[in-house]
């Protein structure tokens, strides 16, 4: 698909549920569902006396997974499955630079996972809910964001360039 | 009539069905726009597939105008959308280490989740990483804690940040994202050692850039709200309001309320001058002057607290005015002292004069108890007893908001 179509259509998306349920998109928040929901699972005393993750129990019925982000990303997951299936790139696969192993490709995945993770938290939302969200609605914090998340990536991307390119 | 959901025109457990189906359309748009795949988004950092930044960029754009249109249309009311709240160097740690995970993941959270559902198995890694980080997060939360809530500066625009018109700064985000597509393409097929088409202009991106700067500018050049918006009131509404008087709270219903913390559900504003404010001001007030009420953040959280809200004045005339307003924005909800302070004051206070005579019937007789108790009350100081005294920190607006009211001190 034509990038700016895809880029049209995408803020298509988010300006419907802007439109409809007055706020933008994300995809971290159901990760973080997913880890709170289990924390309270396996030890619902810590969870429930812990600063950070108190609130989610406050909402939803007590359900931190039954939330507007996890059922966003079940969406995601579905509409993703769609178009890859339906356009043949479904399948097991590892995608990675020329000069790595499959190890080191899935021990960088896991790493970047973990630091995506814990960025997100301080963001308060990752590149979907913070920056591109943020940015729609003209917000300091979402320009803020997408700086400083693509001005690092283009100072250490010379340092990381092994992972990547020939 | 939108955001549908905040105004309750949608009922909110519907919202989960809402949110499915937009996920749908968010996770086969990213999937087509080539976003499952980490090499791709990896190559906007080397310059070989600026395919993420066209994406994004147009986005971010596409849904900015949108809004912006809409909001001058009079179909989302800007102000009940969620605003990201801006916590200055939180954003900007937070950013980096995204940045970190970036380049060394090659996904981002939604991208991930759209390429471990079609095979990507460094994905699925990338998932698991992602809930080891939030997890590690909550764990040290306590000492996280003061980097993620402080340097708090709310939510404020970037339009206000860079001190430009808001709609100057949309037009020119729309040419700094030309320059982007221009730019990245060159470095592109120079990186790739293809040879571009001739000229500046691509023909890849030219009819979404001369779609976009349309829009913006015609954003830039109409006039200022041209008509009420859905969620206001219209002016021959308004006019049967103003005359019928329904406004209006009597003396009493304060004082009782003032005295009374556990029926009192009031917000009490004050509209006078911050002078006069702190000169005396009713037990339990804030202070908004006349000045300001018409700002968007007084609006907003006036609109959040959810309670009724009572305007007072000396007299009566700048606290109609500040109704009238605040009516206009579409508020409602909202109540005007009587007679202002004055009338408050001459009422209990100069009525002591009248003899008590067995005259009165039985309901007089109660309402000269309560003025007599009232005025007792205010005179020595029973009421700031049991709210903020002048000598505490004035509650400012931020208190108010609805968890906090709650517990307020009147």
């Amino acid at each position: 698909m034509n990038p700016y179509l895809a880029g049209f259509l995408l803020g298509m998306v988010l300006l419907a549920s802007f439109f409809i349920t007055g706020r933008g998109l994300g995809a971290s928040g159901a990760a973080k569902s997913v880890v709170i929901e289990s924390i309270g699972r396996v030890s619902p005393e810590y969870a429930q006396k812990h600063p950070f993750y108190a609130s989610f129990f406050a909402t939803g019925d007590g359900r931190p997974m039954k939330n507007w982000l996890v059922y966003l990303t079940l969406g995601v997951l579905g509409g993703a499955f769609f178009s890859g299936f339906m356009s043949g790139r479904a399948g097991l696969k590892i995608d990675k630079g020329p000069r790595i192993s499959n190890r080191t490709r899935l021990i960088m995945a896991a790493a970047g996972g973990f630091l995506f993770g814990l960025g997100s938290q301080f963001g308060r939302g990752c590149t979907s809910g913070a920056a591109l969200s943020g940015m729609a609605t003209l917000s300091s914090a979402g320009f803020l964001t997408m700086i400083a998340i693509f001005g690092t990536g283009y100072v250490i991307a010379y340092f990381f360039r092994k992972l990547w390119i020939s | 009539m939108a955001p549908l959901i905040p105004q309750g025109f949608i009922n909110p457990d519907l919202s989960l069905f809402f949110a499915f189906v937009i996920g749908l359309g968010f996770g086969y748009v990213l999937e087509q726009g080539g976003f499952s795949t980490s090499r791709k988004l990896a190559g906007v950092f080397y310059g070989y597939d600026f395919v993420v930044l066209r994406v994004f960029f147009t986005a971010a754009i596409t849904a900015a105008i949108g809004l912006l249109l809409f909001n001058y249309m009079g179909w989302v009311n800007y102000d009940l959308l969620y605003i990201n709240p801006t916590f200055l160097w939180s954003a900007i740690v937070g950013g980096v280490i995204m940045g970190f995970g970036f380049i060394l993941g090659g996904f981002c959270p939604g991208t991930s989740m759209v390429a471990a559902i079609i095979g990507k198995i460094d994905a699925m890694l990338f998932i698991l990483g992602m809930m080891g980080g939030i997890f590690f997060f909550g764990a040290f939360y306590n000492t996280f804690e003061p980097l993620y809530n402080g340097s708090a500066l709310g939510s404020i625009f970037v339009f206000d940040s860079l001190g430009l018109p808001r709609d100057l700064f949309l037009f020119l985000l729309v040419f700094i994202a030309l320059a982007a597509f221009i730019i990245t393409r060159k470095i592109e097929d120079k990186v790739n050692g293809i040879q571009s088409e001739k000229g500046l202009f691509h023909s890849s991106y030219v009819l979404p850039f001369a779609f976009m700067s349309g829009l913006a500018l015609l954003i830039l050049i109409l006039p200022d709200q041209p008509k009420a918006k859905w969620y206001e009131s219209d002016p021959e509404s308004l006019l049967v309001e103003v005359v019928s008087g329904d406004r209006y709270m009597q003396p009493e219903e304060l004082a009782y309320k003032i005295l009374h913390p556990d029926e009192n559900d009031l917000v009490i504003v004050d509209v006078r001058p911050a002078e006069a404010f702190r000169q005396f001001r009713l037990p339990g007030a804030i202070n908004i002057p006349l000045d300001n009420i018409q700002s968007r953040e007084n609006r907003r959280r006036l609109k959040n607290t959810g309670k009724e809200i009572l305007l007072y004045s000396h007299g009566s005339t700048s606290a109609d005015q500040a109704w009238m307003f605040l009516r206009r924005a579409g508020l409602d909800n909202i109540r005007v002292l009587k007679g202002g302070l004055n009338n408050f004051f001459t009422g209990f206070f100069a009525e002591q004069e009248i003899p008590a005579s067995g005259k009165y019937s039985e309901k007089e007789q109660f309402e000269r108890r309560f003025v007599e108790r009232a005025a007792k009350a205010f005179r020595e100081g029973e009421a700031s007893r049991k709210t903020p005294s002048a000598a505490q920190p004035v509650r400012t607006l931020i208190n108010i908001q609805p968890p906090a009211a709650g517990k307020g001190g009147c």
